[in-house]
């Protein structure tokens, strides 16, 4: 409730501002399959490292058509986080700025809808940092893959959430680009449209 | 994108930038199980890199099982050529979920444009192909020998040609101040040669005066071969002809000579130690030892990256003389000068690499009076058995009274299964045609072939009996996704290796040609214009590809690693092939459907 009450707002406010045609209704056919690595723990606390996003067509992933963005080192970054992430110190010296980052995903992502492995955690740590800096949220629809996996292998959502590779594994996905997140926004993709297509066969048969 | 290989040929031959390119530029898609990706005549947009699956290639024009041409997996790339040819030719189906790359055309076409390699890659025909295997093995940690590439011009010695008229005295002044073992002599029917050995033999033992011209001593009818050919056919001929010297010639004009020691100082032994102990075994056992050491050196040759035409080429003539070594310790010289040892099979046509089973016969001399002949052949067979070659499980050796004859009833024989035309005679009439003389008197099988040759080759309806078995086996393309087990593999006998082989003996047949070996029949076919040479050449790397992948099974069988199937030599296991060797196999076997396809049209196999 206060969630939308908060996209109406800001909706109102940057309607005609840089950002506005964030706000209309997406009328295209395709989605973007978004992952975030961050420092971990707490969304709270969590700062993005690296953000990547790629393009869904039809029943096409656009690899050619992705963004891969190493975010420059935030402050209070030890070197033990990195290292548990696959990436060194010197992979985000050469990172870019959070601002610039967050303007280019603004670009690529656009007004379309998104896909992600929880992507309430990816969202809540991206517009933190987007209030803060454009003063709004992103006003996309969104899929959640963990969700859209409970409900169709009728788990309940009490479960424990079930593990990335695991679910990969049992959707007869490969995991792409391990460690990387343009790897993980990519799997995530092949899941969405794994899961596009069993929907079409249980319709289908049913 | 994040996971692909492009390590390996195509996109191999394009440098760092380019396969950024590539990878830049590819989309991922998913295909349902029996999903169409790409349809007969459908324009193509993209190339094809499966990622994860199994597709199949499908000729829409054909009925039921038959349309199955062609099956991609992992690491496998379709599609290209519907690019650069407009559109499609073929179906292809989804055999399993599949996840591809996709390389959108306009980038392939711009990458074509950009690297010629790459571009040739997809245009080039089979023998490109399989020369790029070769380097990439080459590469790979196995050293292409570079005996291997050395040509007799590299090799050779300036020719030191002497007036006919020269005397002894001259000559010998000549060998000692030049220090060199022979000279070549002018005559009238072109050069002769002599040795030091002649000279000395000719003085001592002859007791000719040192004032003798050479023109009376020098011996023509030399052993050539042209300046350009692979050192490696020049040692094959020495082994053959057991010579120690050969004249390189050019436009019928002698321009140097190769000397057996010269050949060694580039070849690393192990070919010439084994041939030298079979020249040198002075009894059976020695030449058993010499015998079972043939297989090494097939592995050696194999692995030294020896072209398979000219490794089996020493193996074909090593076993040769084997055989007619132990004819000779086995029987008495006057009989051999009144038959002729013939060996048959593989064997007779010289592709064999490991010692296959005997297939042999014998023909006498019609005058010949020999009471214990066949039992002297029982021995000789035992004996063969005790050299490491098995007996023919066909019983065709010359322990059997149906495989021994004068020349008068091997032609009544002949004549007799060309009258027939029933399935054993033909494979009889088969088996006589790649009949090869190893020892004794070798007139007597051309006799005996020019019978065979002027009974069956102007025959339309025997040649067409003859040519029907190519078609028994089915190409195995139609076999790589049906297979229950894949692990099984496809035999490579039947549905490579035997179509090839047993088409180009019918096609020699009909054309009168003698060579006995596939390879110089196809040559042969060629320059008869029978066949265009483009399509020969491409017969030719087919079936060498087929006998190299047959005999790499082979040897690692012999190595002990590869566990015991069952005993199917001829079994490939498509799945554990490199996936360039998968696409020279799959070229390969596209190359036999054709020729199966002329065959069947030229001999009017459709109605069969």
């Amino acid at each position: 409730m206060l969630k939308t009450l908060r996209r109406l707002v800001d909706r109102h406010r940057h309607a005609h501002g840089q950002y506005g045609w964030l706000f209309r209704p997406y009328t295209g056919e395709e989605l973007v399959a978004l992952a975030v690595q961050s420092t971990g723990g707490d969304v709270r606390g969590a700062e993005p490292l690296a953000i990547a996003a790629v393009r869904l067509r039809g029943d096409r992933v656009l690899t050619s058509e992705s963004l891969e963005l190493r975010l420059a080192r935030p402050e209070g970054v030890d070197a033990e986080t990195l290292r548990r992430h696959g990436l060194r110190g010197i992979d985000l010296d050469d990172g870019v700025s959070i601002d610039q980052a967050l303007a280019r995903l603004l670009d690529f992502v656009g007004n379309r809808p998104l896909v992600g492995w929880r992507l309430d955690r990816d969202l809540a740590l991206l517009n933190r940092q987007l209030r803060a800096r454009f003063g709004f949220e992103l006003p996309n629809a969104g899929i959640d893959l963990v969700q859209r996996y409970q409900r169709h292998h009728h788990h309940s959502r009490l479960e424990v959430a079930p593990a990335f590779e695991r679910v990969a594994e049992q959707l007869e996905v490969p995991l792409m680009g391990r460690h990387s997140v343009l790897g993980t926004a990519v799997t995530t993709a092949l899941m969405h449209l794994r899961l596009d297509r069993d929907a079409v066969l249980a319709r289908r048969s049913g | 994108m994040v996971d692909v290989d492009l390590s390996h040929a195509p996109f191999s031959l394009l440098d760092e930038t380019g396969r950024a390119r590539v990878r830049g530029g590819l989309d991922l898609a998913y295909f349902d199980r029996d999903e169409i990706i790409l349809e007969a005549g459908q324009p193509g947009e993209n190339v094809f890199l499966i990622h994860k699956g199994e597709v199949a290639e499908l000729d829409t024009t054909q009925p039921g099982e038959r349309q199955r041409i062609g099956h991609y997996t992992g690491g496998d790339l379709f599609g290209a050529i519907s690019i650069l040819n407009g559109q499609s030719r073929y179906r292809f189906r989804a055999e399993q979920e599949s996840l591809c790359y996709l390389l959108p055309r306009a980038l392939f076409l711009e990458l074509c444009a950009a690297y010629p390699a790459f571009d040739a890659f997809f245009r080039q025909r089979l023998a490109d192909k399989a020369r790029l295997l070769t380097e990439q093995r080459a590469a790979g940690g196995v050293t292409m020998s570079g005996f291997m590439l050395a040509r007799a011009e590299d090799c050779m010695r300036p020719p030191r040609c002497l007036a006919g008229e020269t005397t002894i005295a001259e000559a010998v002044r000549r060998l000692h101040d030049e220090a060199v073992d022979s000279l070549l002599v002018e005559g009238e029917d072109g050069p002769g040669m002599v040795t030091k050995t002649d000279l000395l033999d000719a003085l001592v033992l002859e007791g000719l005066g040192q004032q003798t011209p050479l023109s009376s001593l020098a011996r023509g009818s030399l052993i050539t071969a042209r300046p350009d050919q692979y050192l490696f056919e020049v040692l094959v001929l020495m082994t053959r002809h057991r010579i120690e010297r050969v004249v390189i010639v050019e436009d019928e004009a002698p321009v140097g000579v190769v000397e057996l020691t010269d050949v060694l100082s580039y070849f690393s032994s192990r070919s010439h130690v084994v041939s030298l102990q079979v020249e040198q075994a002075g009894d059976l056992e020695q030449l058993a030892v010499a015998s079972r050491r043939t297989a090494e050196l097939a592995g050696a040759l194999m692995a030294q990256g020896v072209k398979l035409r000219f490794a089996m080429g020493l193996l074909a003539a090593l076993n040769g003389r084997i055989i007619h070594k132990a004819w000779g310790f086995s029987m008495p010289e006057r009989r051999q000068r009144d038959s002729c040892l013939m060996v048959m099979g593989s064997e007779g046509r010289g592709e064999q690499m490991l010692k296959t089973d005997q297939d042999n016969g014998l023909i006498l001399d019609d005058g010949l009076d020999w009471p214990d002949c066949m039992e002297r052949m029982a021995e000789f067979t035992e004996t063969l058995v005790r050299l490491g070659y098995p007996r023919c499980p066909g019983n065709i050796m010359v322990s059997n009274p149906d495989w021994v004859g004068t020349e008068r009833q091997w032609k009544a024989r002949i004549a007799r299964w060309v009258e027939a035309r029933d399935g054993d005679s033909l494979m009889k009439l088969a088996i006589m045609l790649d009949a090869h003389a190893v020892a004794g008197n070798p007139a007597l099988l051309e006799r005996v072939r020019a019978a065979l040759f002027e009974a069956a080759s102007k025959d339309e309806l025997l040649l067409s009996y003859f040519a029907r078995p190519v078609l028994r086996f089915s190409t195995p393309l139609t076999l790589f996704g049906s297979l229950k087990k894949p692990q099984h593999g496809i035999d490579i006998k039947k549905g490579g290796i035997f179509p090839i082989v047993h088409g180009v003996r019918v096609m020699a047949l009909e054309r009168g040609i003698l060579a006995t070996g596939t390879l110089e029949r196809l040559d042969a076919l060629a320059a008869d214009g029978r066949l265009e040479e483009r399509f020969a050449e491409d017969l030719g790397e087919a079936l060498s590809l087929f006998t190299e992948l047959r005999l790499e099974q082979q040897l690692a069988r012999l190595a002990g690693d590869g566990e015991d199937d069952g005993g199917e030599p001829d079994r490939v296991v498509v799945q554990s092939l490199s996936s360039l060797e998968r696409d020279l196999l799959r070229e390969a076997l596209h190359i036999v459907k054709d020729f199966k396809q002329r065959l069947s049209h030229r001999y009017h196999l459709e109605y069969a």
